[in-house]
């Protein structure tokens, strides 16, 4: 009796911790020392639905979505916001659902996944899960976006 | 991408409510009185996850949701994609067949299989998470599914 109770209670503990964790962990960001160029272009990144290319004028938040992801359409929205809200910021989504070689070549494994880059469309900073906002506020206002 | 009608996010949550419940006693009876007391639970997730992949507009949680949850909440602030939910419930169907044919042969299984479905519910239902939706790419990408 006890033990299978002990292994009960211990499963439910592990999921409020994991849960906690979790909730934690989410979002959280973390600075990239690679540098790359993103090509918009070439991800066939879409603001709006229409093609994108151009980085914006201080910075650029770039979405790697797929259409599993609850969450996706969620932050899109608050981003979209964002862009339309502060100057010299320009917001793109890219749909990886059937690109797994993009998402390999970023190391990308959940989604939303969000990149910031700096004027010349440098990858600098990257999100997993739901960004953080005040964090992304953070790094956007160290690139000059207001 | 197709127009897909867009659900109220409570209701998959209020089924994965359930579902962590049946599961977790799955795990408790399997672990306290084996296999007879386990596995008719293990089926009957088995039934519940193969109705919901197969027919999710006649699910049961559904009805209960529609009929007697949702009238008492207040409008929903967003609705969601059904894809995400829809991918959850098939990963929740394949643990639940190794639970329910693993376990004739390998009884361990079942509580293997009922830890996984209940961790991955119970996030989604107390913590707002859908682990299956959001770690699609990474087990995509590691040919876990295709």
């Amino acid at each position: 009796m006890e033990t299978s109770l002990i292994a009960t209670l211990g499963l439910l503990a592990f999921g409020v911790i994991g849960g906690v964790i979790f909730k934690f962990l989410q979002g959280k960001g973390r600075r990239v020392s690679s540098r790359e160029i993103i090509d918009l272009g070439k991800l066939n990144a879409k603001n709006n639905e229409l093609p994108i290319t151009e980085y914006g004028k201080k910075a650029t938040l770039v979405q790697f979505s797929t259409q599993y992801c609850g969450q996706c359409p969620g932050v899109k929205r608050t981003l979209s916001q964002l862009e339309y809200r502060l100057g010299g910021l320009r917001f793109a989504e890219v749909d990886i659902t059937e690109r797994l070689d993009v998402a390999a070549h970023f190391n990308i494994s959940q989604t939303p996944t969000v990149f910031l880059l700096d004027e010349d469309g440098h990858l600098i900073y990257r999100m997993g899960g739901v960004p953080k906002m005040n964090q992304l506020m953070e790094e956007l206002q160290k690139l000059g976006v207001k | 991408m197709t127009e897909v009608k867009r659900i109220d996010p409570r209701g998959p949550r209020f089924g994965a409510g359930i579902t962590s419940a049946l599961s977790l006693a799955s795990f408790a009876m399997s672990l306290q009185f084996g296999f007879v007391a386990g596995h008719p639970l293990m089926v009957a997730l088995f039934v519940l996850f193969a109705w919901s992949v197969l027919f999710p507009k006649t699910h049961p949680y559904q009805f209960i949701f529609q009929k007697l949850v949702r009238p008492r909440l207040q409008e929903p602030t967003e609705l969601e994609d059904p894809r995400p939910p829809q991918f959850a419930q098939k990963v929740g169907f394949a643990f639940a067949i190794l639970g329910t044919i693993g376990g004739l042969f390998l009884s361990i299984l079942i509580p293997v299989a009922a830890a996984f479905i209940f961790i991955a519910a119970f996030l989604n239902a107390f913590f707002g998470f859908c682990l299956g939706c959001q770690m699609y790419l990474g087990l995509r990408r590691f040919g876990i599914i295709r």
